[in-house]
């Protein structure tokens, strides 16, 4: 099978999928009496003024940021067959921890950036490091642990909040940590719109962007031109061929989900570093639940999760200006909802077809793939849905 | 639609024999291409109501294609079918059936958690009412089991049965929906040499009842034991056809690879003095009862092949495993060159200077999603070629395999084709050329040439006999008794997770090494 060839078949399910989710999403326009082709007028519209224009551009990059990262931290996990669940869990703890000490602590700026992005990278990594020891010491499934880490996550980082951390006035309606000070802002990009020579927007366009980008090519070479990539990608394949084949998959667990919770840990940095300078009860919550539906959506590839983050966020966009045209903000969750669905059936589709061509290829059947029958010392009951 | 003449045999222009009995199935002129390959040419097959019809020939001959065609799983792009002497149009595995013609997978296709009534009915439920006929299911089964001598029982669960056992249910289900004629796709590949036998007395009983039976296979023996009549295919059409009384296996192996044939003999001893593999009292503990592998002790010398032989399931996986490092020792201790190496990872081990050839290369030796390049580098991913320090080096990764490819006959388009696009023969040929490439001073084959063709074996013989000479030393684990014999300068017997005899292959006969496998010669019983 030639390159182009491939590419256009990993292309094909995901477009195939936003066609499905349209048409679903226009069915349910169409039900709830409203026109479909004036929603989509709304999603289009970026407004009327230049500066309404790039403004809108920057409220979708500025909510891809965080949603590639977390479509980032899941598809790490993903391509060693474990579902991190997690993720939701601790970029919360990541951010809570990371906003308090970076509020505690005054530095010249580059070194109180750094710190507060180690600290929320560490606390990350730390809590899905607590998912990867209960897996590889007693077994427990990593999706079972990290939705209930997820809870502890959420109670852990309310009681931080109302407690140790807390900086705003007793009594205030919106309870939040004490503010980093100028020297831990992440400056930032509104620079490129004069470079470009284009209008600037009201808003900030988020700095950490760049962090986001390098992350995504850090990963992107780490798993396709690394060993350890090798190794991780190869227990996602076959547990128990990886094993064989000397990779220690206990150790491989624990490595993954460090480096997974690592990333989570980074979620919540765009927004504290750009815009929030705090945690508080208003910070914006369920993007690790979303990055599953990216990542799924980006089939795991770092380029694919970023045009998924993209769609994502371009979507997001579209839930206030929608309401303005009477429209439910619901319909934007109900078209990434049905995407993820029929993304999910596509891909299994093409994978399907792949493997039929492929066979066809050769003249060859191959025989239907076992499934690990034997238990071998070490290993792992990752299955490997979640890869390819 | 002219049909071609049958090499080697008569053509038969109206379907039908001298007198008038037209043929259980025939086939004319069946070709069908894929993309850029032709996988059966010109195929001309007769096959006799009432008779034990074998089909021999090569991995990659093209005998699941044309099965595939008679099963109706694709349709061919020339030629006719004929069942009964009547043109038959199959369009799917349902018209097939329709049409008498069943199939028993090589991969059985039961669900573990249904009772064999359950597994049998299952798509072709007798119903009362609207709700399962247990007691009609139950009847017809009975009846099928009791003519054709299958010993089934409708109510035990399919996970308890052995393999033998799963192999009868998957022969019920194809009985109890009318089939006449069944396909067997290399039905032996997977059971021991005494349900071998057991398969042959069912096989015998189907014959005597007047079915047909088709029969793949790449063992010659047992081909000439159980057939009646042998079509050879070799790359993609019809060769001839043999009447197993008057060929010989080798004759047979010389028409399916169109040369002479190699043996597995090596007699000139290359065994050194310096031991690379020493075990002594190894153990391995199992879930329940008695230890899997119980006190063994042996020892592997340089330019020495050690053959294990054993009925499986006495405890050869898990003594790979442990030497491997994939299991936890109980007691005991594995040297290697001289080190103990209990306490070694499997990576350390592998790194140095352990090869392996698992027994299940789907399982441990291959990803089967993955590129072939990607799976040389599996189990060498810390060596050159496949890495330039933390990084993968893919571009001699791929070099090296096209390498592999060469050397090793591994039939596939390139280095991206997937794992899983290749026949059994060239994955195991890609397997041992990598195992080779890092010139491993000790081997750990495990049946080495296991569902692998006759053409591909007798390489891989050639390749151990010559790593051997080299001065490599080579743990044999097989099931194939001539393999075991003809490559081993020492032979332990494995029964029960003990070793229970040390035999000179030179002076060994297969039936003597069976009946130390089934622990005739103990006196004990064998354990399948």
């Amino acid at each position: 099978m030639t390159a182009i060839r491939r590419l256009g078949m990993s292309l094909a399910a995901p477009a195939l999928a936003v066609l499905v989710a349209l048409v679903i999403t226009t069915l349910v326009i169409l039900l709830i009496g409203q026109n479909p082709l004036t929603a989509l007028q709304v999603l289009v519209d970026f407004g009327d003024t230049p500066s309404q224009q790039t403004q809108a551009i920057v409220v979708i990059l500025n909510r891809a940021v965080p949603l590639f990262l977390a479509g980032l931290a899941v598809s790490v996990a993903f391509r060693m067959g474990l579902f991190n669940i997690g993720v939701e869990g601790q970029y919360r703890m990541a951010t809570v921890i990371a906003a308090g000490v970076g509020a505690a602590v005054v530095l010249p700026a580059p070194l109180h950036v750094l710190l507060i992005v180690v600290v929320a990278m560490a606390v990350g990594a730390l809590w899905a490091g607590i998912v990867a020891v209960l897996k590889v010491t007693r077994g427990v499934s990593e999706v079972i642990s990290s939705i209930m880490l997820n809870f502890i996550a959420l109670g852990t980082a309310s009681f931080l909040l109302t407690g140790p951390l807390r900086g705003s006035e007793e009594g205030a309606a919106i309870i939040t940590t004490k503010e980093i000070s100028e020297s831990g802002r992440f400056p930032a990009l509104n620079g490129l719109f004069d470079v470009f020579g284009l209008a600037q927007p009201r808003g900030q366009l988020f700095g950490f962007l760049v962090v986001a980008v390098l992350v995504g090519i850090v990963v992107s070479v780490l798993l396709k031109r690394t060993r350890f990539g090798f190794d991780l990608r190869a227990t996602g394949l076959s547990p128990s061929a990886a094993t064989a084949s000397g990779i220690d998959a206990r150790r491989m667990v624990v490595k993954t989900m460090l480096i997974s919770g690592a990333i989570a840990g980074l979620i919540g940095l765009p927004d504290l570093l750009g815009r929030t300078y705090s945690f508080g009860t208003e910070f914006t919550a369920g993007l690790g639940f979303l990055g599953i539906a990216v990542a799924l959506l980006g089939r795991s590839s770092p380029l694919g999760i970023a045009f998924a983050a993209l769609l994502f966020a371009f979507l997001d966009r579209g839930a206030v200006p929608l309401q303005f045209a009477d429209i439910p903000a619901s319909v934007v969750t109900i078209i990434q909802g049905t995407i993820v669905l029929s993304v999910v059936i596509a891909n299994e589709v093409a994978r399907q077809v792949t493997r039929r061509r492929a066979e066809r290829h050769t003249g060859q059947a191959a025989p239907p793939t076992a499934e690990p029958t034997g238990p071998a010392g070490t290993r792992i009951d990752a299955r490997q849905e979640a890869g390819a | 639609m002219a049909a071609t003449a049958a090499p080697g045999g008569t053509p038969a222009a109206d379907g039908a024999l001298g007198d008038g009995v037209p043929y259980a199935v025939e086939l004319r002129g069946i070709t069908k291409r894929f993309p850029g390959v032709v996988a059966n040419r010109d195929i001309e097959l007769r096959v006799r109501r009432g008779e034990v019809h074998a089909i021999v020939g090569e991995n990659g001959a093209g005998k699941s294609t044309l099965m595939k065609t008679l099963y109706g799983m694709h349709r061919p792009d020339e030629g006719t079918i004929l069942l009964d002497g009547r043109e038959a149009t199959l369009r799917s595995p349902a018209d097939a059936i329709a049409a008498g013609v069943g199939m028993v997978h090589q991969h059985f296709m039961l669900a573990d958690n249904f009772t064999v009534l359950e597994n049998i009915v299952l798509g072709s439920e007798p119903t009362r009412r609207g709700r399962l006929d247990r007691a009609e299911a139950r009847r017809r089964i009975l009846d099928i089991s009791d003519r054709y001598a299958l010993h089934l029982d409708p109510d035990v669960l399919v996970e308890d049965l052995g393999v033998g056992d799963r192999q009868r249910v998957e022969i019920a289900k194809v009985l109890y929906r009318g089939a006449t004629t069944l396909i067997l796709d290399e039905p032996t590949a997977v059971l021991v040499p005494q349900e071998v036998d057991e398969l042959f007395g069912n096989l015998a009983e189907l014959k005597r009842e007047g079915l047909t039976v088709m029969f793949i296979s790449h063992k010659l023996d047992e081909v000439r034991k159980v057939a009646d009549s042998i079509t050879v295919i070799r790359r993609g059409t019809t060769v001839g056809t043999a009447d197993p009384r008057t060929t010989t296996a080798r004759q047979l192996a010389e028409l399916m690879v169109g040369s002479e044939l190699p043996s597995p003999e090596t007699r000139t001893s290359t065994v050194r003095e310096a031991a690379v593999l020493q075990l002594s009292g190894v153990t391995v503990a199992a879930l329940t009862g008695r230890p899997a592998v119980d006190d063994v002790a042996l020892t592997v010398r340089e330019g020495e092949v050690v053959g294990i032989a054993g009925v499986e399931g006495n405890g050869q996986a898990e003594l790979v495993e442990a030497i491997m490092g994939l299991r936890p020792l109980a007691a005991g201790s594995v040297a290697f060159a001289g080190q103990d190496v209990s306490g070694w990872s499997t990576r350390a081990r592998r790194e140095g200077g352990i090869g392996f050839i698992p027994e299940d290369r789907h399982r441990q030796g291959m990803l089967l999603e993955a590129p072939l390049w990607e799976n040389r580098i599996l189990g060498h991913q810390t060596r050159p070629p496949a890495v330039k320090g933390p990084f993968i080096d893919r571009r001699s990764a791929r070099s090296d395999t096209e390498r592999i490819m060469r050397e090793y006959d591994v039939r596939a388009p390139g280095p991206d084709t997937l794992a899983h696009a290749l026949s059994g023969g060239n994955q195991q040929k890609l397997i041992i050329g990598r195992e080779m490439s890092a010139a491993p001073r000790l081997l750990i084959a495990a049946h080495p040439t296991r569902g692998v063709d006759v053409g591909a074996q007798s390489a891989i013989w050639e390749l151990l006999k010559d790593a051997r000479a080299e001065g490599m030393g080579i743990l044999l684990i097989s099931a194939d008794l001539d393999e075991l014999i003809g490559l081993s300068d020492t032979l332990h017997v494995m029964l029960r997770g003990r070793l229970v005899a040390t035999l000179d292959p030179a002076a060994l006969t297969p039936e003597e090494l069976g009946g130390h496998m089934t622990g005739a010669h103990d006196g004990s019983v064998g354990a399948a």
